[in-house]
């Protein structure tokens, strides 16, 4: 028993040590470090309290406001249309037709593109002259957008090329659907319902775990959107793509105001933790667990 | 038997593991002694020969192929004459500034980092992690402020010299010379003392602006929406439209550094006849348009555009492409001018080698060692006899694909006489005001709101950001 827990410890040993090395110790610093002055370049730092934090709030810094309400919108677009897009992309590839590997295949293929590959291509597809996105529309004589280029049209532009790589919350929301046994719809065949009722009775409340799941994970992914505006926006037009994990980047590494950034950084830990709570709290009222009970 | 074998080899891998783990962290151990060294400004300067020990320095930059290949000629001329000094380039392509910050949280920097002064150069400066280089030029025969061109040394305030760039770059009017032909016009010229005004410039764009119908930007049914040729690409960019309010007399912040300058007269004139180039003559692509335009050397040679301001690095691609272009004056709108902008090579205070990597920064400005790069167009010497004297200047501008007949008169004079400094150099806080500027013009260039609009509506706030020249003294 007492081997067990030996070897148990030591194989996991690579993974413990990284945890405690690279995040739970970089943590504990950059929560201090949030508060104090710490400037990479200075040789001096002290200890300055909550001041970082009251910087934010007083409504000294305006950009973090900015940059909250931008991730803010974003997360909110995007996080339904991540869910939807990938269950009913899920609820396709999970029907037995010819060639579902393929294009199961097919679904996952852009995950794995690097994201600055996969930004470099909609941005010419989403170049408002030249590309392919316009070209298309105004040959079908709809409407074409300036995009990503565009105040008001360049949050919903940057949650369009997210969505593209939805592949890896597709395949996780197969693994919950071929979970269902098939007595439940042999049930409602029985019972005459069709496939609304399979769909509304049985799939949904069956995957209601899955769902819980992908969202929490979505709105945590969400609210840490940076490549896009590293790459596609550098934050504009007129800040309004400025997401919030872009704006502390450009705190820390280019003003090097490391203890302003960690502290910006905390807020954002906080704002997730508050997010993945309320989704947990009301998790009991809406997911279904096979074998459990509801409460 | 085996069993036990596995584990000991379990074990060792284990021990293996934690003695890389402990030795990485010993290793950063020692390095960070070298920053508690203490080392007076002066200390570099006063020691007067290179000692003869074995030396390693380290250097860092960023750059194209071209311009590592350069460096290595430098590197290895300079260890030709130092037998005992060994260079440790180390090229950071990507995230420059963010791994130099890194290094620096790390106390783990090299000797000589190339810098750009627009970003970290001189928060490290404020903070006296460079050398004062004017203290190594004061006891060097070899060079001083009058032996370089102007424009290319960083000073954090008069006297404390933080950085010289290996080479100026300045901006000129390139031109396909077979579109002028075509169209029966004079191309741009390449004296200072003749060049366009604004509304001379503004009408040969317009001549040479051309619908997808043939029609030109002067013929009253001139479709602006279906542009094939753009008489003129006006990039966006500080760097360029700072020409113009330099040649208007206006500037970011006031002489004496008190107040923002944008929303004054000067710079929004500037400023909005940029704008309305794109968006009130329809002769140079709008912010949305500019991204189908390719970079120059392609925009100018597949006739996307006739005229393109841009940096004279511009050169070396458009030597390459082969086709026929030339270079002019900028046009100007009081006096003719050009803003120079330069990388530059700094020391850091933490080097224990100073006078070696003085020595080293001086091979690095050396023209004969980037002759390559010189001639290819890219760049351009950062000695001023190099301009002056003939026979030198003859070397890297004569019978070269990359310097066009009207280089000397449009890039050279211009330079050596009429050239301001980017603001980036002197404009303390730069960043910060830029971060309320930037957002604000967005909409001066999409023409949603004129220039006087947007700079008085943020100059308020970038006021608060102004903190001072660091060209005079205070």
């Amino acid at each position: 028993m007492r081997k067990g827990l030996f070897y148990g410890l030591l194989f996991t040993s690579p993974a413990i040590l990284g945890f405690i090395i690279f995040t739970l110790g970089p943590m504990i610093a950059s929560l201090v470090l949030s508060l104090t002055d710490y400037n990479v370049f200075k040789e001096q730092t002290s200890f300055i309290g909550f001041q970082n934090y009251s910087r934010m709030f007083s409504g000294e810094d305006e950009l973090f406001f900015k940059s909250l309400g931008v991730t803010f919108y974003f997360v909110i677009l995007r996080v339904p249309a991540v869910i939807i897009l990938s269950f009913c992309i899920a609820m396709l590839l999970n029907m037995n037709v010819r060639g579902r590997a393929i294009f199961r295949t097919i679904i996952y293929l852009p995950s794995i593109v690097p994201a600055v590959a996969s930004a470099m291509i909609w941005m010419w597809l989403l170049n408002p002259d030249l590309g392919l996105i316009n070209s298309v529309l105004s040959w079908l004589h709809l409407p074409t957008s300036n995009w990503l280029y565009a105040e008001n049209s360049v949050i919903p532009s940057v949650v369009l090329t997210t969505l593209w790589g939805i592949g890896s919350t597709v395949i996780i929301f197969l693994a919950g659907l071929s979970g269902i046994s098939k007595q439940y719809y042999e049930a409602i065949d029985v019972d005459g319902g069709g496939w609304y009722s399979k769909l509304r009775h049985i799939t949904i409340p069956m995957v209601t775990p899955t769902i819980f799941f992908n969202t929490i994970m979505t709105i945590i992914g969400s609210f840490q959107v940076f490549n896009e505006a590293y790459i596609l926006t550098e934050g504009g037009p007129n800040n309004q793509s400025l997401f919030y994990v872009f704006y502390l980047w450009r705190t820390g590494f280019r003003d090097t105001e490391m203890g302003y950034a960690s502290a910006l950084a905390w807020i954002l830990f906080i704002v997730i933790m508050f997010f993945t709570f309320i989704v947990f709290k009301t998790s009991k009222s809406w997911v279904h667990y096979e074998g459990g009970e509801r409460t | 038997m085996t069993r036990q074998k596995k584990s000991l080899f379990v074990l060792m891998a284990l021990l293996l593991m934690l003695v890389t783990i402990l030795s990485a962290c010993s290793k950063s151990g020692t390095v960070s002694k070298n920053n508690t060294s203490p080392s007076a400004s002066g200390d570099g300067a006063s020691s007067d020969a290179a000692s003869k020990d074995p030396v390693t320095l380290r250097i860092s930059e960023w750059g194209s192929p071209d311009e590592v290949a350069a460096y290595k000629v430098a590197i290895k001329k300079f260890e030709a004459k130092f037998p005992n000094v060994k260079v440790d380039l180390q090229h950071i392509a990507t995230d420059y500034d963010t791994k130099l910050t890194t290094m620096v949280a790390g106390n783990d920097v090299p000797d000589i980092a190339m810098m750009e002064s627009g970003t970290i150069a001189f928060p490290l400066a404020e903070q006296g992690k460079f050398y004062n280089l004017q203290e190594f030029m004061d006891s060097d025969p070899d060079i001083s402020i009058d032996k370089l061109v102007p424009n290319i040394m960083y000073s954090l305030e008069p006297g404390n010299v933080i950085g010289i760039g290996p080479g100026p770059e300045s901006f000129g009017l390139f031109y396909n010379e077979d579109i002028f032909k075509e169209a029966g016009i004079s191309p741009p010229p390449a004296k200072a003392s003749e060049a366009w005004t604004w509304d001379e410039f503004v009408d040969v764009a317009k001549q040479l602006t051309v619908d997808s119908k043939g029609r030109t930007a002067k013929d009253a049914d001139f479709d602006p929406k279906n542009i094939k040729q753009y008489g003129v690409n006006a990039s966006t960019w500080w760097g360029v439209y700072s020409n113009f309010i330099y040649s208007n007399g206006g500037d970011f912040i006031s002489e004496d550094g008190k107040t923002f300058a944008l929303n004054q007269p000067e710079a929004v004139e500037a400023l909005q006849k940029v704008s309305d180039l794109m968006n009130v003559h329809h002769v140079s692509p709008s912010p949305v348009q500019a991204k189908n335009i390719p970079a120059t050397n392609v925009a100018l040679q597949t006739k996307k555009v006739a005229m393109a301001i841009d940096g004279q690095w511009a050169s070396a691609a458009l030597a390459q492409s082969k086709f026929n272009f030339n270079v002019g004056v900028l046009p100007v709108l009081k006096e003719p001018g050009t803003t120079i902008v330069a990388g530059m090579f700094s020391i850091f205070k933490s080097t224990k080698h100073p006078q070696e990597s003085w020595e080293l920064l001086k091979a690095l400005l050396d023209p004969e060692s980037s002759i390559d790069m010189i001639t290819s167009g890219t760049w351009m010497p950062s000695y001023k006899n190099w301009y002056t004297d003939p026979a030198l200047l003859a070397k890297w501008t004569e019978n070269l694909d990359a310097r066009p007949s009207a280089y000397k008169e449009a890039i050279i004079d211009v330079l050596l006489t009429k050239s301001h400094q980017t603001p980036t150099g002197y404009v303390k806080n730069f960043n910060k005001i830029m971060d309320i500027v930037n957002p604000a013009l967005d909409k001066v260039w999409l023409g949603q709101q004129t220039a006087q609009e947007a700079m008085d509506s943020i100059a308020p706030k970038a006021q608060e950001q102004v903190q001072g020249r660091r060209d005079i003294a205070q």
